[in-house]
C-alpha cells in the first residue's frame, strides 16, 4: 500500500504489560476512509492497539502514524480522534445535550455553533426530543448511538470503537450493525472497531485486521479471509471450521503430507438424500445423520463420516432428512494445514470445473 | 414468600429485642443526661452551659473538628483519588496503613504524639527554638482530631471511585478536558454525596474524641479544654448538673448531625437512581 493513501499506520509496535507481551512487532496501514475491523479472540491485544492509536495506552516501540504524522508523543485529544468505549462510559450525571456538546465545549467553541452541531447529531442519531434524559434513561440501544454522536461531535478525523455492540441484546444488536454501517458510509470517516465476533466483523467492516497472541494473523476483505486464510489459526478462526485428521480417507482426497490436518466448513459439504441426484455420485460418501438443528432459514445437519463429526448446510425447501437416516455427502473441498502453510485442495472430480466460494 | 409468613413471630421478636435494646442501652442514658441537667431548674442549666469555661471547651471543640475535617477532607481526596485511579507500588500497603487509625486505641495515638513532640523528642528543641508547642496546646488537640478521624473520608469515597472506573475520565480526557475540568465535571459529581457523608461522619467522630485528645491536652481550663474533657472534669469534681449540661451540649451538635446524615442519605440514594 503507497505510504500517501494509508491514514492510519502502525510499525514494528510492540507492548509489555508487566512480563505479558499484548502486541508482538504489529505492522498494518489503513486507508483513508475505510471501515476496519480489529478481530481476535479475547487476549489477543486487539483492545491494545486500539488503545494504542488513541493514545490511551503508550507502546514500547515502533511508529504510530495518523495522517502520515507520528503521533506516539500527541497525547489523544490532539490525535482528531473520536473513541466509542466499550461500555459508552457516558457522562452519567450530564444529559443527553450536554454528553454530546462535551467535547464541544472543552474547545471552546461559540454557543450556537454548539448548539447548532447537537441538534444535527440529535437528528442523525434519531434521538430528538431525549436531549433532556440521562444516560440511566436510555435503553441500551439509544445509549450506543449517544456515544457515537459525543465522539463525532467535534469533528474527529478517525473513528476509533471499542466493542460497540457488546452490550446490546441480540435483535437490536443486528439492527445497530446495519445503522452503524450506514452511518459510517454516509459520514465518510476513517473507522476502526474491535471485536470479538467474526458475523460481526464480516457484516460491518471493508477490512478485517485479525489478531491473535498479540500478532497481527492477516489482514484482508472478509471474502480474502474466507477464500485465502494465511495462518493457521485464521483457517480454524473465520467460518464454523472443523477439523479433520484422517482426510485421505475421503473419497477423491488424498493426503498432503505426513503431519497435515484438514479443516472443513459447513459450505464445503452438501448432503444429498439417497435417491436424489448427486452430480459426482462416484466422489460421494454415505454418512449417518447425527443430528437436524434448525436455524430459522436454514438446517444445519450432522453428519457421521469416518468417525468425524460434520457439519453441513441444507435448505428447508429440500426434503427432510432425519436422524439416524443414511446419507450421501458430497465434500467440494478443504483447507489442508501443514504447519503455518495451507493450500485449498479441490475434490478431485471437480477438476477442470471454475470454483467460486 | 412462605418464608416470610412463618416467620412472623420471629419478625416482633426481633423488632421487639431491637426496641428494649435501645431503649435500654440510649434512650434511658440520653433521658437521664437531660433529666439530670435541668435538675436544679432551668436557670441553673442556663448558667452551667454559658459558663465561661464551658463556652471555651465547645468553641475549641468545634475548631479541632473544623481543622480535622478540612484537612481529612483533603487527605482523604488524595488518598482516594490516588488509590483508585493508578496503580503503583505499595498501593495496598498505603491502604492498609489509612485503616490504621481505627483499629489503634485512641489512648495509644495521643502517646505516639507525646513521644513525637514531647520533652524527650529529637524535634522538642527545634520545635521550642521555632516557638511552636505542639503538647499540652492546640495544635496537639488538632493533631489528635486528625489522627483518629483520618481514615473516614477517604473509606466513604474509594468504593464509589472504584465503582466508576476510569473510562469516563479517559473519554473526557480523549476530547481535550484537562484534569481539574474532569475532576470538576465528571469525578466530582460521582462522588458529591459520599465526600459529604464522610465529612458527616467525622465530623460526629472529631466532636467526641475523648482518649487522644485527653493525653495531649494537660487539661488546661479554659485553654486546652473540649467539651468531652470538660464535662469528665466537671464529673470528676462532683458537678452533676455542670457535667450533664455540658453533656447535652455534645449530645444537640450529635442530633443535628444525624439529622444531616439522614438527610444526605435520602439526597444521595436519590442521586443514585441517576446510575
Amino acid at each position: 500500500m503507497a505510504e500517501n493513501t494509508s491514514y492510519v499506520e502502525l510499525s514494528h509496535i510492540n507492548k509489555h504489560f508487566g512480563d505479558f507481551q499484548a502486541s508482538k512487532d504489529i505492522n498494518f496501514s489503513i486507508p483513508k476512509g475505510r471501515l476496519v475491523a480489529l478481530l481476535g479472540p479475547s487476549g489477543s491485544g486487539k483492545t491494545t492497539i486500539l488503545r494504542m492509536i488513541a493514545g490511551l495506552e503508550h507502546p514500547d516501540s515502533g511508529e504510530i502514524r495518523i495522517d502520515g504524522r507520528v503521533v506516539n508523543q500527541v497525547p489523544g485529544s490532539e490525535r482528531g480522534i473520536g473513541f466509542v468505549f466499550q461500555n459508552y462510559a457516558l457522562f452519567r450525571y450530564m444529559t443527553v445535550y450536554d454528553n454530546i456538546a462535551f467535547g464541544l465545549r472543552v474547545k471552546k467553541a461559540p454557543k450556537e455553533e454548539i448548539d447548532q452541531r447537537v441538534r444535527e447529531l440529535l437528528k442523525l442519531i434519531n434521538c430528538e426530543g431525549l436531549e433532556k434524559r440521562y444516560p440511566s434513561q436510555l435503553s441500551g440501544g439509544q445509549r450506543q448511538r449517544v456515544a457515537f454522536a459525543r465522539a463525532l461531535a467535534p469533528r474527529p478525523q478517525l473513528l476509533l470503537l471499542d466493542e460497540p455492540f457488546a452490550a446490546i441484546d441480540a435483535k437490536v444488536r443486528l439492527e445497530l450493525r446495519t445503522w452503524l454501517r450506514e452511518m459510517i458510509t454516509q459520514l465518510n470517516i476513517t473507522s476502526i472497531f474491535v471485536t470479538h465476533d467474526q458475523d460481526e466483523a464480516i457484516e460491518v467492516a471493508d477490512d478485517i485486521i485479525v489478531t491473535n497472541q498479540g500478532r497481527v494473523e492477516q489482514v484482508g476483505t472478509p471474502q480474502a479471509l474466507y477464500r485465502s486464510p494465511a495462518t493457521a489459526f485464521v483457517a480454524r478462526f473465520i467460518g464454523n471450521s472443523i477439523p479433520v485428521k484422517n482426510y485421505e480417507k475421503f473419497r477423491s482426497f488424498e493426503r498432503g503430507g505426513r503431519d497435515t490436518e484438514a479443516i472443513l466448513r459447513p459450505e464445503f459439504i452438501s448432503v444429498y438424500k439417497k435417491g436424489e441426484r448427486v452430480q459426482f455420485q462416484n466422489s460421494a460418501e454415505e454418512g449417518v445423520v447425527q443430528d437436524v438443528i434448525f436455524r430459522g432459514s436454514s438446517l444445519e445437519i450432522r453428519v457421521l463420516i469416518h468417525g468425524n463429526l460434520l457439519s453441513a448446510i441444507r435448505s428447508i425447501n429440500d426434503p427432510a432428512v432425519e436422524i439416524g437416516e443414511t446419507v450421501d455427502v458430497f465434500i467440494h473441498r478443504l483447507f489442508v494445514l501443514d504447519g503455518e502453510k495451507i493450500t485449498l485442495m479441490d475434490n478431485r472430480s471437480l477438476a477442470g470445473e471454475s470454483v467460486i466460494i | 414468600m412462605e418464608l416470610r409468613k412463618d416467620s412472623g413471630p420471629l419478625k416482633w421478636v426481633l423488632i421487639l429485642l431491637c426496641v428494649v435494646f435501645l431503649a435500654v442501652m440510649l434512650l434511658l442514658p440520653l433521658a437521664y443526661i437531660v433529666i439530670t441537667a435541668l435538675r436544679e431548674g432551668f436557670g441553673a442549666y442556663w448558667a452551667a452551659i454559658t459558663d465561661p469555661y464551658a463556652r471555651k471547651a465547645a468553641l475549641l471543640t468545634l475548631e479541632a473538628t473544623l481543622w480535622a475535617v478540612v484537612i481529612n477532607t483533603l487527605f482523604g481526596l488524595c488518598a482516594a483519588w490516588s488509590l483508585t485511579k493508578f496503580s503503583f507500588r505499595g498501593k495496598k500497603v498505603l491502604s492498609t496503613f489509612i485503616d490504621l487509625p481505627v483499629t489503634v486505641s485512641p489512648i495509644i495515638a495521643g502517646l505516639i504524639y507525646v513521644l513525637t513532640f514531647g520533652r524527650q523528642s529529637p524535634l522538642y528543641p527545634l520545635l521550642e527554638e521555632a516557638g511552636v508547642q505542639i503538647i499540652f496546646a492546640v495544635p496537639g488537640i488538632v493533631l489528635a482530631t486528625i489522627f483518629v478521624t483520618f481514615p473516614f473520608i477517604s473509606r466513604e469515597l474509594i468504593p464509589v471511585l472504584n465503582a466508576q472506573g476510569t473510562d469516563e475520565e479517559e473519554a473526557a480526557a480523549l476530547m481535550g478536558a484537562g484534569t481539574f475540568t474532569i475532576f470538576r465535571k465528571v469525578t466530582l459529581p460521582h462522588m458529591k454525596w459520599a465526600l459529604l457523608y464522610g465529612v458527616v461522619l467525622c465530623t460526629a467522630r472529631a466532636m467526641g474524641e475523648f482518649g487522644a485528645v485527653s493525653v495531649l491536652s494537660g487539661h488546661l481550663r479554659g485553654k486546652t479544654n473540649t467539651l468531652p474533657l470538660y464535662v469528665e472534669l466537671l464529673y470528676q469534681g462532683y458537678d452533676f448538673t455542670g457535667a450533664f449540661a455540658a453533656s447535652s451540649l455534645l449530645v444537640i451538635m450529635a442530633i443535628i448531625v444525624l439529622i444531616l446524615r439522614c438527610w444526605l442519605e435520602r439526597k444521595g440514594n436519590k442521586a443514585n437512581d441517576i446510575r
